[in-house]
């Protein structure tokens, strides 16, 4: 599970040569909505010349491309990314009605079928069970600012215009064990919002958060994080089940079971690869 | 009591001029400094000619000073820090003496022991009194500490003060009217635009904040953190937002500093005014902030640069001095450092205090990114040696930190805390990955001067400027 | 033929024009000349004799672009270039 989502224009050579510095476990480098579109062509060109050119350190790099309706740009873009080592691309606009045709697209380009479906009509959301089955699908991303528009609504800090969203993605993608991305915070310079959307986003069972600028990354994986208490909970529980060989036991008066143990278990996983970083 | 003069001409009327003297200035107004050229240019005007001048730093303001050195009416040049035009006549090889680039402690050592040999002190003095008493935080281009010109107040023969700000008396003077022998009261210093430009913000660029995070979190690991820890950092924005990161970790685990030390900035005074610290040992304010709190706050001290890192003061600061952030144009695989020159020998800046505190400080980090502007900062060997390898701890680039082997306690805390630890060789293969090969020069030029370490020992040869083919 | 010019002046990135010339000209302006001064005309000849053109005027303004970039921001602006080609061509044709 990766905990960041690191947005990288594609059209900038200072920020695409640089995408493995900045600890993201995962950078998206944007074809869409980040890039003109006189620049389109700039940003293939230049992601293709990068990571042909260029290995990358530690990290899961994506594309965003465009979105599947814009069909000339999507189908130049992958033409472009063909035979460049990617982890897999993000789908704007995704629908399942498409996704045939996407995981078609992504055979004839050779790339790998792993798609980060990108959530932003209100619609969609009625679907997200759909694209989470998908076995070529990865992860959900939450698309707040899109979303957030075709509600006619503002966006807000305590976000409750997107609670629905958001709980409706974290439950269709954990129905199938998919990653489950939150949305980015917005505002480049304001940290306590930063952990404060973070800290949130961790709470409602996302599994990673992206992010628009890359000052954000220490923080969002500060909130995502598990803390110092729940670590040696995780160690006692799992201790406590090996001296006694069994997943059944009470421990501080709570009942533990099975699924509290392999919690545990996943959170000191993810505990250790904090540490890594 | 000094003899108090209306102009600057009716004061070296009275002065005992001779072409070949020695005189000295400081550079408390840096960029906004107008009394090195005006006194130069008054005694051009009454015929001196190979002069030597000991100005404790040049900047681009001092561009005058550049056709001066190529007509011969400057012949020697002793400094710590050059930067403009210049640098430019300089790497021509226009200077017909000497040029010696001395540490900013090495540079009041030599004052002491008599190395440094001066006949007159142009002294900038933002304010001085009817007792000739002097103090550097207010009037019209008021810079704070006066900390590198006290040294040319001890050991020069004649000390002159230059001042736009006459006042009644001074409480708190930083220099003593009775070592004075002239005061001339001028129209204008400078510009104080120019004066507190050492400042810029925390940088925000995100290869910067990166550098600064792990420069801080390897001050984490080595232990360099707690109760009473001292600290010294330049102005640049990486310095700056390492310096904020750093108050954030204090904070965050309740330890207060016993000294902050060296340049100061508004930001340093914020946390003494918070209590983060106990004591500020400004040799130089870098901004107003800075200024105003050197002339309220009781901890806020200035100090020379005598005590603040002259080698042979047993009682200097920086002896006591725990960690120090410093920068660098070029390191090399013996981890030496060059904040000297650019890689065609053209001279860019110099030591200032970087081998002063380096060799005195606990642990010495160098927060650089890999490359600037495609040019690797790794190189196999500097062209300008500026502070030796040996002085030198960890390297923090945004690819990997690199501890120095001399250092293997460093190493196993480091490790165990988790930060990118690369070694050197690995570090310049991970900029040349990306650079491509740079392109060398065999040919060196003719030489053009001398650095100096901290005792006046020569430690490297400076260069005319490479000759691109 | 008309000018085309691809590419911005922020640091780590370049600007580049082709324009029609009677023979293969390249001007390279770079803030790492001296150093990298070659590599760059290198990567420019490698792309143009990949594209197989010779009649064209390349002008770069560098800013410590990597020769990934370099090479990036060539191959947008060839083929910007021969578009514009192909459209004076039809309009020859149909003109």
């Amino acid at each position: 599970m990766r905990r960041s989502y690191l947005f990288i224009p594609g059209d900038v050579p200072r920020m695409l040569q640089n995408l493995d510095v900045f600890d993201a476990d995962a950078v998206i480098i944007d074809f869409e909505d980040g890039v003109h579109p006189d620049q389109k062509e700039a940003a293939r060109q230049l992601t293709r010349a990068f990571l042909k050119h260029h290995a990358t350190r530690d990290v899961a790099v994506f594309v965003r491309v465009n979105a599947w309706e814009e069909a000339a740009w999507f189908q130049e873009d992958l033409a472009c990314l063909s035979g460049s080592p990617l982890s897999g691309i993000v789908l704007p606009k995704a629908h399942p009605k498409h996704l045939t045709d996407v995981v078609f697209a992504l055979e004839e380009a050779g790339l790998p079928m792993q798609i980060v479906a990108l959530l932003e009509t209100p619609e969609v959301f009625f679907h997200a069970l759909e694209l989470a089955k998908h076995p070529a699908v990865s992860g959900l991303l939450l698309g707040g600012e899109d979303l957030t528009q075709a509600l006619g609504v503002p966006r807000t800090s305590a976000g409750d215009e997107i609670l629905f969203a958001r709980s409706t993605l974290v439950y269709a993608a954990k129905a199938f064990n998919k990653e489950a991305i939150d949305t980015p915070f917005t505002t480049v310079d304001d940290r306590d919002g930063l952990l404060a959307d973070a800290h949130k986003a961790n709470a409602l069972g996302f599994t990673g958060k992206a992010a628009i600028h890359p000052n954000h990354i220490h923080d969002i994986h500060v909130a995502f994080a598990p803390s110092v208490e729940a670590i040696e909970t995780a160690e006692r529980i799992l201790r406590r089940s090996e001296t006694l060989k069994s997943m059944r036991f009470s421990l501080d008066g709570k009942m533990v079971d099975k699924p509290v143990v392999e919690r545990a278990r996943a959170l000191l996983l993810r505990a250790a690869a904090s540490r890594r970083r | 009591m000094p003899v108090f003069y209306k102009t600057l001409d009716a004061c070296l009327d009275a002065l005992p001029l001779q072409s070949g003297m020695a005189c000295s200035f400081h550079h408390h107004l840096r960029n906004g400094d107008g009394v090195l050229n005006q006194v130069c240019a008054a005694l051009e005007a009454r015929g001196m000619r190979d002069l030597h001048l000991y100005p404790s730093s040049i900047f681009p303001v001092h561009a005058p000073l550049a056709d001066m050195i190529r007509r011969g009416t400057v012949s020697h040049l002793t400094t710590s820090y050059i930067n403009g035009p210049v640098a430019e006549a300089l790497g021509e090889g226009a200077l017909k003496g000497t040029l010696r680039m001395q540490t900013h402690g090495g540079r009041a050592r030599a004052f002491k022991e008599g190395d440094n040999q001066v006949d007159i002190a142009f002294i900038a003095a933002p304010a001085v009194d009817r007792d000739g008493h002097a103090s550097g935080t207010l009037g019209p281009t008021a810079c704070g500490s006066l900390g590198y010109a006290l040294s040319d107040v001890a050991h020069a023969r004649i000390k002159v003060l230059v001042t736009d700000h006459l006042v009644d008396t001074l409480d708190t003077p930083q220099i003593d009217g009775a070592a004075i022998d002239a005061v001339v009261v001028c129209e204008s210093l400078g510009d104080p635009r120019g004066i507190l430009s050492g400042t810029t913000a925390p940088t925000r660029d995100p290869i910067g904040v990166k550098i600064a995070r792990q420069a801080i979190e390897v001050m984490d690991a080595a232990g360099m953190i707690y109760e009473g820890f001292s600290y010294q950092s330049g102005a640049g924005g990486i310095s700056l937002r390492a310096t904020q990161l750093l108050e954030q970790s204090m904070v965050t685990r309740g330890v207060q500093a016993s000294f902050f030390s060296g340049g100061i900035t508004g930001m340093h005074a914020r946390m003494l005014a918070a209590g983060r610290v106990q004591k500020l040992y400004d040799v130089q304010c870098f901004d107003l902030e800075a200024v105003k709190s050197l002339a309220s706050h009781p901890d806020h001290h200035a100090i020379s640069a005598d005590a603040y890192a002259n080698p042979a003061n047993p009682e200097r600061i920086i002896k006591n001095l725990g960690t120090v952030i410093l920068g660098a144009t070029e390191v090399d695989l013996a981890f030496n450092v060059n904040v000297t020159t650019d890689s065609y020998n053209t001279i860019i800046g110099g030591s200032g205090g970087h081998a002063d505190t380096a060799e005195d400080a606990a642990l010495t980090l160098i927060v650089t990114p890999l490359l600037k502007a495609r040019i690797p900062i790794v190189r196999e060997q500097v062209t300008t040696m500026t502070t030796a390898g040996a002085h030198i701890d960890v390297i923090v680039t945004e690819r990997g930190i690199a501890v120095n082997p001399r250092r293997k306690d460093l190493m196993s805390k480091l490790q165990a805390a988790g930060c990118d630890l690369v070694d050197l060789p690995s570090l310049l293969a991970r900029a040349h990955a990306l650079s491509g090969p740079p392109k060398t020069w065999e040919s060196k030029g003719r030489k053009i001067g001398i650095v100096e370490g901290r005792r006046g020992e020569i430690i490297d040869t400076l260069f005319g400027k490479v000759a691109i083919p | 033929m008309k000018k085309v010019t691809v590419g911005t002046l922020e640091s780590s990135d370049c600007q580049i024009t082709l324009s029609p010339a009677t023979h293969r000209h390249v001007v390279i302006d770079s803030v790492v000349q001296a150093v990298f001064g070659e590599a760059i005309e290198a990567v420019i000849h490698r792309v143009l004799d990949q594209a197989g053109l010779d009649s064209v005027r390349v002008d770069v303004i560098d800013k410590g672009a990597l020769d990934y970039a370099i090479e990036a921001r060539l191959k947008t602006a060839i083929k910007y270039y021969e578009e514009a080609a192909d459209e004076k061509e039809l309009s020859i044709h149909t003109g």
